[in-house]
């Protein structure tokens, strides 16, 4: 009750809250003090509302469906409260915990000062006010006899919970989703400042407000979008760090439109111009958010995703496809509604070769991988299917190439200047440096031409950038940031390069203790081991000991795979070696364990054929299932007994046997049957084997076991099979994404410096 | 250079990127069909289906590939085989989608996708189950 009651009260009060900031943009002053004492109420509600939740979600209430559905009593603290947003409900929560916390810090900022903020927080507590109705449809507070109405009755307690999906049980899930959610959330502020300058018709100094929080969002989600990318490469063993899956690409389009809008702001700040440009980029990017949020979270794409969409229901899909109309319309009525004060903003620049414009080519550049990425990720709704990834990679690879020459070009460049000999002159070291190292690699195998390019570009953007690093950080450096960040750009670039165009791979069967050689190191599979683990002691899980050896050096690497009861399948999280140029990525892909029979004592039959196996024939006559169903419950279940009616002959006699096989639990046992008088021979029925109809229809596979043999017979070993691969340079990624941010951050408090001043 | 060169320009060097893009991206499409119509497609196309749990399904170790039957949603029966491992959650899948193309009668899939609505679905029998069931 306080849960639904508490977002029914802070949906009202940001409405209300949006109202009067409305009225105070109308003229009518006297309702600002309302707006605020709205917005503040909200933001308790709304912090009140996550506290509840959290509260339910710690204490084990499972009468609540969704703490039910999510955790358990099992999950350790950091894991029990990501469990949070875990789920849909929650994740939206999240989305407006974090928009509340965006907000109170905005209205701090706003307030202070003539900074648009009535029509600044109209527009911002309108938005909070859609992220409580869809709270209100999908509400993480639902007692799980109104989930179930009918099934469970009402008051009941569960005693435990459902638990986490065992895919999302690592250390990511407690950073990744609040950063990603954080980067969403303070997006909207610059969308509101976008939106409030074209409600109060005053252009010139928005951007400035606007500023630090675009570049706080460009890092918050930058940062987010790489843990997600280490989440799937170090835990989920997909092989890589990016696939091109439509929820990694929704976070990835708005993010390349916040980039591309901090270079245009950029430019407007210095020249004046592009003015138009960022109003329509920053609206852009929260528009963006608001389609990925549609396309990911509305059931939409349902077929062409690894992840698993679920389908929200009716009233949700409406509320967001609702959510983002309106705002779109609101932008264009704002944008159309000035369209004549913006037609008589001053034009850009004219000059080719100066800085402006350059970086305006390269925002175009960047919102052009965005659109290629977005056309790409929205096809399935209108045909169903999916895009291959590697169209994005073919796409994008010009796209990336241009913009490290961009990138290059435009910092060589001066400010409202045509000044080419100086232009040429700057350009003379860095791509000298740029096309020695472009031939080393070309030397040690980068033959492909536009891989070489794409080296040289970003290596000629990464001098030019060094060299001005080095020199601003003598002179004067605050303005380092931005240096930095493309600088690691650069890195990334260079990594990517390395860690996917030459990327080695090979599938290794690993027989138990019989070493193997691959890229150079030599594994040894050591066997299995049990290990616990503390948020999931329903399942056993095992470290595949691989000892890796190379030139005397000795490690081991442990793979994990295990049966998970709530996925009901093997589930398997891969292990690394990371070397300071390359890491050696060991994925399991299974266990193959050694065949009960071996293959010459094995005869596969179908109905009426006979096949002789040494001194004995057999003719398989037919199944005999007793009262089990084809395919039934019983079958599905995995507790059943069937056999197999064979007519066998040895020298003397003939005789009617039927070898069964009992499963429990789908584990089979194999149930002997012997000629009377004969103990040599022992009869199995292995296995029922359905075939396509061009293959023979069913079959039975009978194994014959000449008992004087087998106790001679050696036995054989599991094997473990992986698929190994060598990543050269992903170091260079990895540390490249980490530069980034950091530029990022010292750009931020070089713009606050300034809004200060 | 005057203005009206540069928008040609600028026009120019976006109508041949607009085309590049379009016919690589007719060139990415990957259709939806079933497994009559991925017969008489040769390039790389989706079947959505459920996996035939009575039939044999196998993984090969040495080839690094999972061998399974399949049913498409107009009944159409097909061999498929999987490069790589069986796939996580493929015992409870409702439906699962294979990616790939047709390769001497059988469907060579380069990826199968699983889909678990139910899973995460929960019903009410399930609330009512005790501990450690």
């Amino acid at each position: 009750m306080i849960g639904k009651f508490l977002v029914y009260a802070f949906f009202t009060t940001a409405l209300l809250s949006s109202i009067s900031y409305y009225i105070t943009h109308l003229g009518k002053e006297k309702y600002l003090k309302a707006g605020r004492l709205f917005f503040h109420l909200t933001a308790i509600g709304i912090l009140s509302t996550a506290a509840f939740l959290m509260y339910a979600i710690l204490t084990h209430q499972y009468q609540f469906a969704y703490v039910w559905e999510q955790s358990n009593s099992e999950l350790q603290l950091p894991l029990l409260m990501s469990t949070f947003y875990s789920g849909q409900e929650g994740s939206f929560m999240l989305w407006t915990v974090m928009t509340a916390i965006i907000g109170i810090f905005l209205l701090n900022y706003v307030s202070k000062g003539d900074r648009l903020e009535p029509q600044v927080m109209s527009i911002f507590t309108l938005i909070i006010s859609f992220l409580g109705l869809i709270l209100i449809l999908k509400s993480p507070f639902l007692y799980v006899w109104e989930k179930f109405p009918g099934e469970v009755e009402v008051g009941f307690l569960p005693e435990d919970g459902r638990g986490l999906n065992p895919l999302l049980q690592n250390f990511w899930i407690v950073i990744h989703p609040p950063t990603l959610f954080l980067g969403f959330s303070s997006l909207a502020a610059p969308f509101c400042f976008a939106i409030g300058t074209l409600m109060k018709n005053r252009y010139n100094d928005w951007i400035k407000f606007s500023m630090p929080w675009l570049l706080f969002s460009g890092m918050i989600l930058g940062l987010g979008i790489m843990m997600g990318g280490y989440w799937a490469y170090g835990v989920l063993g997909w092989g890589g760090y990016w696939a091109w899956d439509p929820v990694e690409n929704s976070s990835f389009v708005p993010w390349l439109v916040i980039v591309a809008s901090i270079h245009t702001m950029i430019a407007q700040k210095r020249t004046g111009g592009y003015k138009k440009t960022n109003l329509v980029l920053c609206i852009a990017a929260y528009l963006l958010v608001l389609y990925s949020t549609f396309l990911t979270r509305s059931g939409i794409l349902g077929d062409s995703s690894v992840h698993s969409f679920v389908d929200p229901g009716y009233e949700v899909y409406l509320a967001l496809i609702v959510f983002i109309s309106l705002f779109t319309l609101i932008s264009v009525a704002a944008i159309l509604f000035r369209l004549k004060e913006l037609k008589s903003l001053n034009a850009e620049s004219n000059k080719m070769l100066s800085r402006e414009s350059t970086l305006f080519i390269g925002s175009v550049t960047l919102c052009a991988a965005a659109l290629v990425i977005l056309a790409g990720t929205t096809w399935p709704i209108f045909q169903k299917g999916t895009i291959d990834a590697a169209f994005y990679n073919k796409m994008n690879l010009p796209i990336a190439i241009m913009i490290a020459l961009i990138n290059g070009i435009s910092l060589l460049l001066k400010w409202k200047q045509n000044d080419e000999k100086r232009f040429f002159k700057s350009l003379i070291f860095p791509l000298s440096l740029a096309i020695v190292v472009t031939l080393g690699l070309v030397y040690i195998g980068v033959q492909d031409f536009l891989i070489a390019l794409f080296a040289l570009a970003s290596l000629f953007t990464f001098f030019v950038n060094a060299e001005l690093a080095v020199n601003a950080f003598r002179k004067n450096k605050s303005s380092v940031g931005a240096y930095i960040a493309h600088i690691g750009i650069a890195l990334v670039f260079l990594g990517i390069i390395g860690s996917s165009k030459y990327s080695e791979e090979e599938n290794i069967s690993l027989e138990l203790n019989k070493p193997q050689d691959a890229f150079g190191y030599t594994m040894t599979y050591l066997g299995a081991t049990p290990f616990e683990d503390p948020n999931n002691k329903r399942d056993t899980k095992y470290h595949f000991n691989v000892k890796i050896e190379k030139d005397n050096k000795e490690m081991l690497l442990q793979p994990v795979m295990y049966y998970s009861e709530y996925s009901k399948g093997v589930m398997k999280n891969p292990d690394i070696a990371n070397f300071a140029t390359k890491d050696l990525y060991l994925s399991p892909m299974g266990l193959v364990e050694p065949e009960v029979f071996s293959e010459n004592e094995m005869i596969e039959l179908k109905k009426g054929e006979e096949k002789t196996i040494g001194d004995v024939s057999v003719l398989f006559n037919d199944f005999d299932f007793g009262n089990v169903e084809m395919g039934g419950a019983e079958m599905q279940s995995g507790n059943y007994t069937i056999g197999a009616k064979i007519k066998v002959k040895d020298s003397k006699f003939t005789e009617t046997l039927e070898p069964k096989i009992k499963y429990t639990e789908g584990n089979p046992e194999y149930l002997a049957a012997k000629i009377t008088g004969n103990d040599t021979y022992n009869f199995y029925f292995v296995k029922m084997s359905i075939k396509g109809e061009d293959e023979g229809g069913v079959t039975a596979t009978i194994a014959v076991v000449n008992n004087k043999l087998s106790s001679e017979k050696p036995k054989a070993d599991e094997t473990f099979v992986i698929t190994a691969s060598i990543k050269p340079f992903i170091n260079v990624l990895w540390a490249g994404t980490g530069i980034l941010v950091l530029g990022f951050f010292i750009s931020i408090l070089r713009r606050r410096k300034e809004l200060l001043k | 250079m005057s203005k009206k060169s540069k928008t040609i320009t600028g026009v120019l060097i976006i109508l041949v990127f607009l085309i590049i893009g379009f016919m690589s991206f007719m060139d990415s499409k990957i259709e939806y069909v079933n497994f009559a119509e991925a017969k008489e497609r040769m390039r790389t196309v989706e079947v959505k289906g459920q996996w035939l749990k009575e039939k044999d399904s196998k993984f090969d170790g040495s080839a690094n590939t999972f061998t399974f039957y399949m049913k498409d949603d107009f009944n159409n029966e097909m061999k498929v085989v999987l490069d790589g491992a069986k796939p996580n959650n493929f015992d409870v899948a409702e439906a699962v989608v294979a990616k790939g193309k047709m390769k001497d009668g059988y469907f060579y899939a380069k990826e199968v996708l699983t889909k678990c609505p139910s899973k995460y679905e929960a019903d009410g029998k399930e609330v009512q189950q005790k501990k450690g069931g």
